[in-house]
């Protein structure tokens, strides 16, 4: 297997997640690792470079893959930077909160060649893909609903929330992918409700904890989806897609599959604590899955369209709750594909 | 002798179902059935004494106590009007009347006879969502954030019957409002409807819709979903889930039977069940025994026609908000509407 040199920028919690992947995947060389902010005492171990700038990785010729873990008001520079020197880029969520932009990015990938996925990790979850296999197949028909279960363990501080660009844009925007992904349709309507139910703080920097937004999608079928910031018994992530010949569900996982049956009752364990947990595994997947399309100049699974739609729907919502009128989803598509051959 | 004499009013699918749980109801004497279109030879075997196919015949007698209504929706409101001229106590079947004017006219002249009247949201006298209920009323979820009802039939119902039903709102949905009231505990304040005909044309001709989306804001600040489905071929899908700051309560499927069995191509479960007959027996039959002792015991009902009022408003509303693609609150969404006419599209 032709080995990859690979750089990282951004050294935060899912930085450092993806480094680890990287240093024990074959195929993949992990040169460097850059962020102003990182101390790198501890991590990631001497074989990897280190620094504050990020030439360490956009200047090195030999560093032929980034992965962008910055926040993500730097996501679209890098892309761009990165692209122009040649390299192929996988880019964490969301790739910008302006589609715009996102759409300025999409043609400079496409004018440099390079490969772009964006980091829609729970694609690459398996039980996600085995339901998606079940609609794939034909086994429940032809769609008519998909209900979305999405709830954190714990809410964010506030001060995160005031720059996440609210939660329909940094939470909802994976279950809007997972609707996508599931129906392979496109979402053309939006309608969202939200509260304010967790932390009133939540509330006073202009977002809402709590929220059911309606999908109509390009198929005829309906979506809804369910969030919460805070679901106290841990990571509620459940998914069903209803159809003709039947339903898939994909129900919550567990650390320990067990049933406790006392004189109190009939107890299982809670689910896996969050997102780290939760889907570990698809955090290699992914990952494995963009150096394989490298690798074998393939088209990324998750491409910058997927990046955009997810932002274009997100905004959708984020407006409906405001004006609360079902918002269409603008239909202007990209010219891009980001990276598709 | 400490039982409840009680004429029915109604030989059809619900008519039936009522007959034969008040037959095995120990405090129940079924006296009289009364129905234009009676099948003496089923009244006969269940041993109801006075069979009759003028439905007057249920108001004349003094000895009847209680008269439970399963006619056809569009004759609830008159029934009822004779049964509390009459001075009998009324079991009605849901959803009483498509308008709420009617509903509230009956409210006022039940009171008024000092008659009770109970609805037939049986769903409030199932045992897992009595459960489920008593838990949220405990605090046992704490603070309630969100409510979730999946309602999903396993048969479309036939062309004929969705032209008379008033619409999935009006004929299936009013039991899920009543649902989302029930476990929450608050009024239903504003909604959003989205539907489409994905299972059968037919549905769609009759100005109706079979697959539905309804997303709502209650009156304690909680949001809510419900989702139904005309056809779901697996079987009768009635599942609820209420969200709060401590934890979640919910109610799984059932089934008749609870056996797994394993083989090379998977894991099974029986299936579930076939109809809401069977899905909610007992319910059927907890309603009718608690409108019976309340009855005897001068106690109000568990589920009465402010409830029916509150489920055809929002039944109202969702139909508005159908026919107009934007969220409509339930004190609106009476203006200009003319229910149950012409379908709900």
């Amino acid at each position: 297997m032709k080995t990859i040199t690979t750089g990282i920028l951004g050294a935060g919690r899912i930085g450092q997640v993806h480094g680890n992947n990287l240093l024990r995947m074959p195929g993949v060389r992990l040169k460097a690792v850059a962020d102003p902010f990182a101390d790198f005492k501890e991590w990631p171990g001497v074989s990897v470079a280190t620094g504050e700038d990020p030439d360490l990785i956009l200047g090195d010729d030999e560093i032929q893959a980034v992965l962008i873990c910055s926040p993500t008001p730097t996501h679209a520079d890098f892309i761009e930077r990165a692209a122009e020197a040649g390299k192929h880029v996988f880019c964490e969520k969301p790739i910008d909160l302006e589609p715009d932009r996102i759409r300025r990015t999409l043609d400079t990938v496409d004018r440099a060649g390079v490969k772009l996925q964006v980091g829609f990790n729970r694609r690459f979850d398996s039980t996600f893909a085995r339901v998606k296999k079940a609609v794939d197949d034909g086994e429940i028909g032809a769609i008519h609903l998909i209900r979305i279960t999405s709830r954190d363990p714990e809410a964010p501080p506030a001060d995160y929330v005031a720059s996440s660009g609210g939660i329909f844009l940094d939470m909802t925007i994976h279950d809007f992918d997972m609707v996508r992904f599931l129906s392979g349709a496109e979402i053309v309507e939006v309608h969202a409700y939200g509260a304010v139910l967790v932390d009133p703080k939540i509330g006073d920097a202009g977002d809402v904890d709590t929220a059911m937004t309606t999908l109509r999608l390009s198929n005829g079928a309906l979506a809804v989806i369910e969030n919460s910031r805070q679901a106290v018994y841990g990571y509620d992530q459940r998914v069903e897609v209803f159809g003709s010949a039947g339903s898939a569900e994909a129900l919550n996982e567990a650390p320990a599959q067990i049933r406790l049956s006392t004189a109190d009752g009939v107890r299982s364990e809670n689910p896996l604590y969050f997102f780290l947990e939760r889907y570990q595994a698809s955090f290699v997947a992914e990952l494995e899955a963009f150096f394989a399309c490298v690798r074998d100049d393939t088209a990324p699974p998750v491409d910058g369209r997927d990046g955009l739609m997810s932002v274009v729907v997100g905004r959708a919502a984020t407006r409906s709750r405001a004006v609360n009128r079902p918002v269409t989803v603008e239909s202007r598509a990209t010219r891009s594909t980001g990276g598709k051959p | 002798m400490n039982h409840t004499t009680v004429g029915l009013i109604g030989a059809g699918r619900i008519g039936r179902l009522h007959a034969e749980n008040l037959v095995g109801i120990p405090e129940a004497h079924l006296k009289m059935v009364a129905s234009p279109h009676l099948d003496e030879a089923w009244a006969q075997a269940l041993g109801i004494p006075v069979r009759s196919t003028d439905v007057g015949a249920v108001f004349d007698d003094p000895e009847i106590e209680a008269v439970v209504i399963a006619a056809s929706s569009d004759r609830h409101v008159e029934l009822i009007r004779r049964a509390v001229e009459a001075g009998k106590h009324i079991f009605c079947e849901k959803p009483v009347a498509f308008e709420p004017g009617p509903i509230e006219e009956i409210i006022a002249l039940a009171a008024g006879a000092g008659v009770l009247l109970q609805v037939g949201y049986n769903r409030r006298f199932d045992p897992s969502l009595v459960a489920a209920h008593h838990e949220i009323d405990g605090g046992g979820i704490g603070e309630i954030h969100t409510v979730r009802v999946t309602s999903r039939d396993p048969i479309p119902p036939d062309i004929d019957f969705v032209r008379r039903s008033g619409g999935l709102f009006f004929d299936f949905t009013v039991h899920d409002f009543d649902t989302v009231r029930f476990l929450s505990g608050a009024e239903i304040v504003e909604l959003f409807a989205v539907g489409e005909v994905l299972v059968d044309p037919r549905i769609g001709a009759a100005g109706d819709i079979d697959t539905a989306v309804i997303t709502l804001r209650l009156s304690n600040g909680a949001l809510a979903v419900i989702d139904n489905s005309r056809h779901a071929v697996y079987g009768q899908d009635q599942r609820f889930e209420a969200f709060g700051s401590s934890g979640s309560v919910a109610v799984d499927n059932l089934r008749a039977t609870y056996v797994t069995t394993s083989k090379r191509d998977g894991v099974f479960s029986s299936r579930l069940h076939g109809s809401f007959g069977d899905r909610y027996r007992e319910a059927f039959v907890a309603e009718l025994s608690g409108f019976l002792s309340s009855v005897r015991e001068g106690r109000p009902v568990a589920v009465g026609a402010e409830d029916a009022l509150a489920a055809v408003r929002a039944a109202h509303a969702a139909k508005r908000s159908l026919a107009e693609n934007r969220p409509i609150r339930l004190d609106e969404a009476m203006a200009t509407d003319t229910a149950g006419e012409g379908g709900i599209r």
